[in-house]
């Protein structure tokens, strides 16, 4: 019972931790049922910052639609298409998808990412070399 | 083989001009696949000449009848049929809204009707007769027959009485129409209960409108085999021509369950071995319980496949073979009307102006989305709604609401 509630005010407090820096959830219970701290981590926080982006863009991606189906408009009144503008451009910055970076996963460089395997070519070409990507072989004709 | 009815909904509101031209098309995508006679529209509308047969074989069509589908279809289009005006939409129901909009259409048949009667005949004539499979051939089609039967009370009353309406309301063969746009709409309600389901043991409905393949006949090589040749080894025996003969009935079954029953053993009547127990809501500590146990099982995963079987059942993985419509089960319940009919949730916006103007349009894309749900719909509708209620006085001022 004690272990339970242990386990349970660690769990809460861990959940507490992932929301305030969140990093990914691997916490693994053993067969005791205590929580194991598996910490998981982005590399680096250029990356936790678009991760960061794009949860929001995804928040708020409803609400610019609707703004911009008022905005870019030949029918509505000019004066309610200005005060979208405004309204629109009062929304948090990190919510439009404009901001949003297709980093490598692995390494998160933000150049030379293929979109497909979403890994730079770095990483890629060392992982297609060491037979680690399915289907992939190199080419020559 | 299957109608393409193109529905031209004009709505005539004074001031404001025909915003869309509606169409909709009640063929299933397989069927599409199948017309060898397909119409473009376009194309239709270009032939004028009573005289001119198009390049596509139309042997039956009388052409004197499709100028004139031609002006009558065109003549909404220059808006000036105003016969069929509608002025007020009184608050009504999703499905009698429907009722109305589809009598207040004007319809544009595009087919050939002699033609595509002749192909089914010809194909009802020529079924492939196979000595063994002929029971089981002649038995699913009559199941297929009365399940169809059965099926014509699975079609909601208001859609029956929809298809009528349409088919009251086409110039020509009004209970050929009907029973058509019937057909069209079971298939439709048995396409999705199967894709629902994903049984596929019912296919005596689906095929029972198909036309019947020819059956080609891979062992015909063999025949000529039959007779007595002598090999060049001299040692006087002939090609494997009996096992393969003895094994030909069996080998053309397609699946292990066709044939006939031989009732050697009495066939199992399975009784309700679990009686339906007294499930209450499983209280919290069950909850706990039931968490441990799985705790204390489940081990770390000792292998790839494990792991995959995990992470798929944590949801990280998505479940194979892949479903299109993986997290979208109650979606498939929610009947076709509802997505494209949303003229119904326009009540609380002013009747004229750019702001219905701009709804109208905002609706008419969201009727011809299908990757939405209707929930998602209406939030959409719901949100512009508020806005333009709280820039009621904006709106005002500009003189637009």
């Amino acid at each position: 019972m004690a272990a339970l509630m242990l386990s349970r005010v660690v769990k809460s407090g861990f959940e507490f931790l992932q929301t305030s820096f969140r990093t990914t959830s691997l916490a693994q219970r053993c067969t005791t049922g205590n929580v194991e701290q598996v910490r998981g981590y982005y590399v680096n926080w250029r990356m936790l910052r678009d991760v960061k982006r794009r949860q929001m863009a995804f928040e708020y991606a409803n609400d610019r639609l609707r703004m911009n189906a008022i905005r870019k408009n030949t029918i509505l009144p000019k004066e309610l298409q200005e005060i979208a503008d405004k309204e629109i451009a009062a929304f948090p910055r990190d919510s439009c998808p404009v901001r949003i970076r297709n980093r490598c996963v692995m390494t998160s460089r933000p150049r030379g990412v293929k979109r497909r395997w979403r890994l730079s070519r770095i990483v890629f070409r060392h992982l297609a070399d060491h037979n680690q990507m399915s289907g992939i072989q190199r080419a020559m004709w | 083989m299957y109608r393409r009815i193109i529905l031209l909904a004009t709505r005539n509101r004074s001031g404001i001009s025909p915003i869309a031209e509606h169409s909709i098309n009640i063929t299933n995508q397989q069927e599409t696949k199948r017309t060898s006679v397909s119409t473009c529209p376009n194309r239709q509308r270009m032939h004028y000449n009573k005289g001119v047969c198009a390049p596509n074989n139309r042997p039956f069509s009388t052409s004197t009848a499709l100028s004139k589908e031609n002006e009558e279809s065109s003549a909404p289009k220059t808006g000036v049929t105003e016969a069929k005006v509608k002025e007020e939409e009184p608050r009504k129901s999703g499905k009698e809204n429907l009722l109305d909009l589809l009598s207040a259409m004007k319809v544009g048949v595009t087919t050939k009707k002699k033609f595509q009667a002749l192909k089914s005949q010809k194909s009802k004539e020529q079924p492939r007769v196979h000595p063994e499979s002929m029971e089981s051939a002649t038995s699913m089609f009559q199941k297929a027959t009365t399940e169809q039967q059965a099926q014509k009370e699975s079609l909601s009353p208001e859609l029956v009485a929809a298809a009528s309406a349409v088919a009251s309301s086409m110039p020509f063969k009004k209970s050929q129409t009907e029973s058509e746009l019937l057909q069209q709409l079971r298939k439709h309600e048995s396409d999705t209960e199967v894709h629902k389901k994903g049984e596929t043991n019912n296919i005596g409905n689906i095929i029972a409108d198909m036309k019947v393949g020819k059956h080609p006949n891979a062992r015909s090589p063999n025949r000529p085999a039959n007779q007595i040749r002598f090999d060049d080894d001299g040692r006087g025996y002939t090609h494997d021509r009996g096992v393969v003969n003895e094994f030909d009935a069996v080998r053309r079954r397609k699946s292990l369950f066709t044939g006939k029953r031989l009732n050697i053993f009495p066939s199992t009547t399975d009784t309700t071995e679990t009686e339906p127990k007294e499930v209450s809501v499983p209280s919290l500590w069950d909850i706990e319980l039931a968490g441990q146990i799985a705790a204390v099982i489940k081990h770390l995963p000792r292998n790839g496949f494990e792991e995959m079987i995990q992470w798929t059942k944590d949801g990280k993985l998505w479940q194979y073979p892949i479903n299109n419509e993986a997290g979208l089960e109650e979606e498939s319940d929610v009947p076709f009307h509802e997505h494209v009919f949303l003229d119904s949730h326009l009540e609380d916006f002013p009747k004229q102006g750019p702001v219905r103007h701009f709804m109208e349009l905002v609706i008419n894309g969201l009727s011809k989305n299908p990757y939405l749900t209707v929930k998602q719909k209406m939030e959409h509708i719901e949100w512009f709604r508020e806005y333009f209620q709280q820039k009621e006085e904006v709106l005002k001022e500009s003189e637009a609401y």
